[in-house]
This record gives structure tokens, C-alpha cells and sequence, in this order.
């Protein structure tokens, strides 16, 4: 057997991968944002602090523009190494150049301040724009895909310039007499993939080796605005395959 | 050029033979140990597979005999234990934890109950005092120590890293993903509790255990919940 790699702050690589599930950051007087408890250790002199640090306003103001998200990401300021981690799940890290990704906000470890994080009008997802380093884990090895295609829900980890993410339901599952009393009653049982993402255009599309989802931080909606999709303010439909009568006969 | 019989040996300064159980690694997540006629303790029930003939023996509180027993009842740092003695190989494993192979030449480890998987029958197991750490890492104000000459087995949520602590490198380490540390350090609670954190603006990096010294701290890429890792 080989003999373990022992790490101190001189071997530690700066900003890469220690193993698959470990990533080292390097601070030099620098900031990062990251999410709350991912981070595992470090050496030098490193400060935690919450987004609603008043000395953090101007940062903030540039590059955090997530309020729903404020009470779970912090920011690392000082200098030294420090190992970021998430449930033994892979971690990696992107580099974005002058462009967009948007991800799953449970999968987004940490990010440089010279990216702007902004909610995706996708619920549940984050968006970063700019140019800058980030860090993202997912459950199993990342792929990477390029449009068109139609991918689980639950694989989805995020995607880059892709200009239309969109749902797609199979349809020919619910045609017939037969699938119209399954859809109904939900006897006869489903596959489980009538439902996926659908994306067209240019871009890219990362997928998880898994469809295990990380438990995912609420993005929540806008509140109610016009214009805005999702509609707070209407009664909550029942769920199940007989909760959503009152649409089949429109009321 | 000599050749030991058997291989499996190792020689002690007394200049006689010792048999020794021999840890080595199948795969990431499975522990072989090569017996010959010797013992190790392993966590009770994590044995998968074994070939040649091995006796499995429960040892009633943890294996360190009465005071230990005492002990272990009394600091809730409770571990089963069994004993595995016999010839041929024999296969450990823990819900897919990875698996660490930590050799020890007369230091000690301390090392979570929980996250101890095996160790050679020649090292001595005890309990130690680890002050409020344990308390917020949520494993109870006691720790296992290990400590002797052989190798033992640790296991960790993925792969578990390495890190070095120096006089002139402190380490800071979040109580939810330490498992172990060897060598002379002195551990120092670390908080960062303010004003901001009672008002809900916490960093959730609160607590922080503080290592100072010589030696090697494991650290999880996992947090298990602690009380400290929600503020």
C-alpha cells in the first residue's frame, strides 16, 4: 500500500482539487463568498463572516444579489489555504469568462467576488455571470453535454448559455382510454420519465452521475408582481394524480 | 541476503519474531487483514468475508478490560468490539466508508469511537478527555485513544485528508469534519460567536477546533450535524 499524502500549507495546491472531494482555496488578503458549513479546515488567518456584515456592503452590492440566499452564504476574508468539502460528494471547480452558467443553488460551494450571483428566473437555480473561479459538487463526476437535448430533472446540475431551458412532457403516455384512467388514477403505474428538461441553441449542459439531489435551498418565486410566472396568490391545488381536477375541467 | 519464513514478520529490537497482522487496502472501502495466528479487534459486525479459519469473539466493553469497560459506560463513549484471531484473510468493511490505514510506531491516535474500524491486537485502546470540542462536534466530551506499536484502521465520509500542523502552521479544523489526529498537539476551542450571530447573521463557522503542535490531523470531506454547525 502507499503511504497516505500528508498535506501541510506549502503542498497544498492553490485553487485546485486536493482529491475528488476536497478543494483548496487560496486566500492572499482576497474574499470568497461561500455557502455556510462547507468549509472543512484551514490554515493562516481567515474570517467568517455573514453577508450582512455592514464593512461587506460594497461587495455585496456588486456581486451578491440574492436576498433569499443571504442567510446561507458567508464571506472568507484574510490570507491562507483553506479545504472546501460537501457531504463527500465531488467537488469541482469552473472557470467562467466573461459568460453565465446557471446551477442548482444546493450544488454552488463557493465563488470569487468577481462574479455576480443572481437568482435564475428558474426557480431553485443561481446564476453567475462575470469572470471568475467557481466551486460546484455534484453526486458522482460531472458530464458535460451539448444541446439539444432533454435530460432527467433530477440529474441536472446546470447549464452555460444554453438560451432556452424548458420543460417537455411525453404525451403519447396519456393518450388512449387506457392512459387517460392512468393518468387520472395513477393505477398502472408510471415510468418515471415522462417529465424532463429540454434544451436547444448553443451551450452547455452539465448532468450528475446520479439523481440524487442534494437538498436544495429554496430560491423561492419573485413575490407576486405582473409579469412575474408562478401565481402565489391562487389556492394551492391538491397533489396526487386526482389533486388537479380542477384544471382538467377548468376552474 | 536473508529470507524471513513466512513474510509476514516483522522484527522487534529483543530480536525475536512477532507475527503481525498485516492491514492492507482492497479497494478504497474494503480493509484485508493477512492473519497468521494472531488478533486483531475490529468494530463488532464488520467483517464481509473472510477466507482460511478466524474465530469472531465479542469483547465486552470495547476490549479494555474492566476499568475500561467502567470507563466507556461512564463517558458514553461506547464501542463493540470483537476479536478476530486466526489464519487467513479476513475482510472488513463499514457502510462504504473509506477506508484509512494509520501506522503507528509508539505514538497515539485519538480517533472518534465511531469512526474506528480496526486495529492490531497489540495496541492498546483507551478513552481520553477532550474538552468542549467533543461537545460540539456532538460526540460527547470523550474520544478513543489508540496507542502502541501496529496498524490501525479509521474510517471517513470520502476520502479523508491529511494535513500536517507545524509550530509555525497552526490548523483550524470545523468539529463536523475531524476524525483524527496523532501526535503532540494541543487542542484549542474556537469560537466566533458575536453579537450578529444572536441576530441570525451567523457565518456557520462558528466553532473551529484549533490545533497547535506537531503532528497529523484527518480530516472528512462531510460534516456529520453538529449543535456548533447551524450558527
Amino acid at each position: 500500500m502507499s503511504t497516505p499524502v500528508i498535506f501541510d500549507p506549502t503542498t497544498l495546491p492553490s485553487d485546485d482539487n486536493v482529491n475528488s472531494y476536497t478543494f483548496c482555496v487560496e486566500l492572499d488578503n482576497g474574499r470568497w463568498f461561500l455557502q455556510k458549513g462547507k468549509m472543512i479546515a484551514y490554515y493562516g488567518q481567515i474570517a467568517f463572516d455573514g453577508i450582512g456584515h455592514g464593512r461587506f456592503e460594497r461587495l455585496v452590492r456588486a456581486s451578491f444579489h440574492s436576498p433569499l440566499h443571504a442567510s446561507d452564504w458567508v464571506v472568507a476574508e484574510g490570507s491562507g489555504k483553506m479545504l472546501l468539502a460537501d457531504r463527500a460528494f465531488d467537488v469541482n471547480s469552473f472557470d467562467l469568462e466573461d459568460g453565465n452558467l446557471t446551477i442548482r443553488s444546493g450544488n454552488l460551494l463557493a465563488y470569487q467576488p468577481t462574479l455576480a450571483l443572481k437568482q435564475s428566473i428558474v426557480p431553485g437555480f443561481l446564476t453567475l455571470i462575470g469572470t471568475g473561479k467557481f466551486v460546484a459538487a455534484s453526486n458522482g463526476p460531472v458530464v458535460f453535454l451539448e444541446p439539444p437535448l432533454r435530460v432527467d430533472p433530477q440529474a441536472l446540475v446546470g447549464w452555460a448559455d444554453c438560451p432556452s431551458p424548458c420543460h417537455h412532457y411525453d404525451h403519447g403516455y396519456m393518450t388512449g382510454v387506457l392512459g387517460g384512467l392512468r393518468s387520472l388514477t395513477g393505477i398502472g403505474g408510471t415510468s418515471g420519465e415522462e417529465h424532463q428538461f429540454e434544451f436547444v441553441g448553443a451551450g452547455t449542459v452539465l448532468l450528475q452521475s446520479t439523481e440524487a439531489l442534494m437538498p436544495e435551498q429554496a430560491t423561492g418565486a419573485a413575490a407576486g408582481e405582473p409579469g412575474v410566472p408562478g401565481d402565489p396568490g391562487s389556492a394551492p391545488r391538491g397533489s396526487g394524480p386526482l389533486g388537479d381536477l380542477q384544471r382538467r375541467f377548468g376552474v | 541476503m536473508r529470507i524471513i519464513p513466512g513474510g509476514l514478520s516483522a522484527h522487534r529490537p529483543g530480536g525475536y519474531r512477532r507475527t503481525v497482522a498485516m492491514f492492507r487496502l482492497q479497494g478504497s472501502k474494503t480493509l484485508a487483514v493477512d492473519l497468521t495466528g494472531d488478533a486483531v479487534k475490529a468494530k463488532n459486525g464488520s467483517m464481509v468475508a473472510y477466507e482460511g479459519r478466524m474465530t469472531f469473539k465479542k469483547m465486552t466493553g470495547g476490549g479494555d478490560g474492566i476499568r475500561g469497560m467502567v470507563t466507556r459506560r461512564l463517558t458514553g463513549e461506547r464501542m463493540a468490539v470483537m476479536q478476530v484471531q486466526g489464519k487467513g484473510t479476513c475482510y472488513f468493511a463499514d457502510r462504504a466508508s473509506e477506508i484509512n490505514l494509520v501506522s503507528l510506531h509508539g505514538d497515539k491516535l485519538y480517533v472518534e469511537a465511531s469512526n474506528l474500524l480496526a486495529t492490531d491486537a497489540a495496541l492498546r485502546t483507551g478513552t481520553a478527555f477532550t474538552g468542549l470540542r467533543g461537545g460540539a462536534s456532538g460526540n460527547g466530551l470523550f474520544t478513543t485513544t489508540v496507542e502502541g506499536t501496529g496498524q490501525a484502521a479509521i474510517l471517513s465520509d470520502g476520502a479523508a485528508v491529511l494535513l500536517r500542523v507545524t509550530p509555525q502552521y497552526p490548523l483550524q479544523v470545523d468539529p463536523g469534519a475531524y476524525i483524527a489526529h496523532q501526535g503532540s498537539l494541543r487542542q484549542q476551542f474556537q469560537s466566533g460567536v458575536n453579537f450578529r450571530t444572536v441576530m441570525g447573521e451567523g457565518s456557520g463557522e462558528a466553532f473551529q477546533i484549533r490545533f497547535e503542535g506537531d503532528g497529523l490531523v484527518y480530516v472528512q470531506p462531510s460534516e456529520r450535524n453538529t449543535v456548533g454547525g447551524d450558527l
